[in-house]
């Protein structure tokens, strides 16, 4: 018995101290940065991973860490100041600074808001209005999802009170598909894509075409715009390089994207040529106050927001932004 | 020899040693409820401290005094008695569902050699798989987001209840089965009079364990599927809006949900083995 325990005990250490891997050491003089990005590694990400592995983070004295966690851990260690950046939507960063989160908006990375409701081209639904009376599957009455559900009605006149309205969860496409759903409210780059491959006839009215809300982009908080406002500059600077490298050859973009996301294969490029329909502007990430007034309208109509914000432009900067890109 | 100046501060070892027995000796009279009060009291003030020394912001870790108004707002809103009584009603019919079908399923595994050859080795895998990975698939299968929910709960509380059950059976010593064979005793007689009040003890431990576990499987199926209603839903939300505060009283709530169910388990245990006392 007492060689058992020990034998037991001996395992563990090893165990243990084979689990402890030594940090890898950084590039010498490299910050090395850990970046919440909100959702699993995708060709989504494809600017970031550009700027990456042409060393645009680099030549900023940044080493990028993707760290693929939920969007509100991201918030919450950037508003801690546990971290320097995070990608999250823009909504988020409204209703984290009404709970008194010092975050600030500095980089707006999709110029539109990514959600559409997707029905087969049978049902009809061509337009918003046409949604009235029809089932519509969302996944969760919360979450990006309902927020540009709910503009779009906003938008056009429609109360959620119209439409009958169901949470069935990550399962649009089963749901549209076994016709539980006759409508379901998705991401435009990634559920439309994954049906129009298996030959599906499809209407997809897109959130962005009635109302403006400020979507996926990159926070900081207060204290380091005010003490390490390079390192903000640096990273905005250089993620905006690897974004026009991204929108001037998705080709390109999508095989470094082969690095990062592991057994990617072929059919998500679709994905890639979506999102960047989403991305492209005349200023690529100026964010705009009346998207912000828009989202915080929204937020208060649902009842997300309690009351608006005492300042909605300290939520948002373009200071960064609108710096002249290296040559 | 006198003593010397620091005596009265610091009393000799063994008197200490005796004041403190005393204490304790106090602190064990005192009824249930305020013992329970007392560490509460002493819960709370070590938390307020944690947060006035740690200088957290409120969206960290909030201060008690915060959870309390939160749990004010939504407790006379009406919110919190809403979400309750739908995650309640999962929890119920997924303890109940995965007792029952652990019950017959441990008596075959504690009665039959093959039978536990045949499926022990699938059961002890299946409890190899996140039930967070499947719950998703579930809904598609079910097609009932409500019993998907149900269904969630009962997984998560089928495994340790069907250990116990197994464990309760195998207890019964020998020389009862041969006494029960001796008289006579049909294979129901000997589970009647014999084997199930025999494994009635650690059944019920293995009940009390699924209580409190059927809460959390309960609350793994309104995660994954966040229907409008159930404190999941409710826990997804006011994590989305950054209401920590709100948070906690969903927590607490859910601990509240396990202890009375705890307690409920222990209820009946105190009923239907008053024969052991």
């Amino acid at each position: 018995m007492k060689k058992l325990v020990w034998f037991l005990l001996g395992f563990s250490i090893i165990i243990g101290l084979a689990g402890c891997q030594t940090a890898e050491p950084e590039p010498a003089g490299l910050r090395h940065i850990r970046l919440p990005m909100g959702y699993v590694a995708d060709p989504q990400y494809a600017p970031f991973y550009v700027a990456a592995e042409k060393g645009y983070y680099a030549a900023e004295g940044l080493e990028i860490e993707f760290d693929y966690s939920f969007e509100t851990d991201g918030i919450a260690l950037v508003g801690a100041n546990e971290l320097p950046l995070a990608i999250v939507s823009g909504e988020q960063v409204i209703l984290a600074r009404a709970q008194d989160l010092p975050v600030v908006y500095v980089m707006e990375w999709f110029q539109k808001y990514p959600i559409a409701v997707v029905s087969k081209a049978a049902a009809g639904i061509t337009t918003p209005q046409d949604l009235a009376g029809r089932n519509v599957g969302l996944p969760g009455f919360w979450g990006a999802s309902y927020v540009g559900y709910v503009g779009l009605l906003t938008a056009n006149g429609l109360t959620q009170d119209d439409v009958n309205a169901s949470d069935i969860g990550f399962n649009q496409v089963e749901s549209l598909l076994s016709d539980q759903s006759e409508a379901v409210v998705v991401y435009i780059n990634n559920e439309p894509v994954q049906l129009r491959s298996r030959g599906e006839e499809i209407n997809v009215i897109a959130v962005a075409d009635y109302i403006d809300l400020v979507a996926n982009g990159i926070i900081t908080n207060e204290a380091t715009l005010t003490n390490e406002p390079t390192l903000v500059q640096g990273f905005v600077r250089a993620t905006l390089l690897g974004l026009s490298d991204t929108l001037a050859d998705p080709e390109a973009a999508f095989e470094i994207s082969r690095r990062y996301v592991e057994g990617l294969d072929d059919g998500r490029f679709g994905v890639l040529l979506a999102s960047i329909e989403l991305w492209r502007a005349d200023t690529l990430g100026l964010t705009e106050a009346s998207s912000w007034q828009q989202t915080q309208a929204v937020l208060l109509n649902m009842g997300f927001l309690d009351a608006p914000l005492a300042d909605l432009n300290a939520a948002f900067t373009n200071e960064f932004v609108s710096q002249p890109m290296p040559q | 020899m006198p003593l010397p100046a620091v005596a009265p501060f610091f009393p000799p070892a063994p008197i200490r040693h005796m004041q403190m027995r005393t204490r304790v000796h106090l602190l064990r009279r005192l009824p249930d409820w305020l013992t329970i009060l007392i560490s509460f009291v002493i819960l709370l003030a070590a938390w307020q401290l944690l947060v006035v020394i740690g200088g957290y912001e409120s969206f960290i870790l909030p201060a008690p005094l915060d959870v309390a108004q939160q749990f004010v707002l939504v407790a006379s809103d009406g919110r919190l008695l809403r979400h309750s009584l739908v995650t309640i009603s999962e929890i119920i019919p997924g303890l109940l569902i995965g007792f029952f079908v652990a019950l017959p399923l441990g008596y075959l595994l504690a009665k039959s050699p093959l039978a536990e050859r045949l499926i022990s080795p699938y059961l002890i895998a299946s409890q190899a798989v996140p039930i967070i990975a499947i719950a998703p698939l579930l809904t598609i299968w079910v097609a009932s987001t409500y019993w998907s929910r149900v269904l969630v709960a009962a997984l998560v509380v089928f495994f340790p209840v069907l250990i116990n059950i197994i464990a309760g059976l195998r207890s019964v010593p020998a020389e009862l089965y041969e006494l029960m064979h001796a008289l006579k005793a049909t294979p129901l007689q000997i589970f009647r009079k014999l084997e199930f009040p025999a494994a009635l003890p650690i059944i019920l431990a293995g009940l009390k364990v699924g209580a409190t576990l059927s809460v959390i499987g309960a609350l793994v199926g309104e995660f994954v599927q966040p229907k409008s209603q159930g404190l999941g839903f409710l826990l997804v939300t006011a994590r989305y809006q950054f209401k920590t505060d709100l948070v906690f009283v969903i927590l607490f709530t859910l601990a509240a949900i396990a202890l009375s169910l705890y307690g409920l388990v222990a209820l009946i245990e105190r009923r239907v083995l008053r024969w052991q006392t």
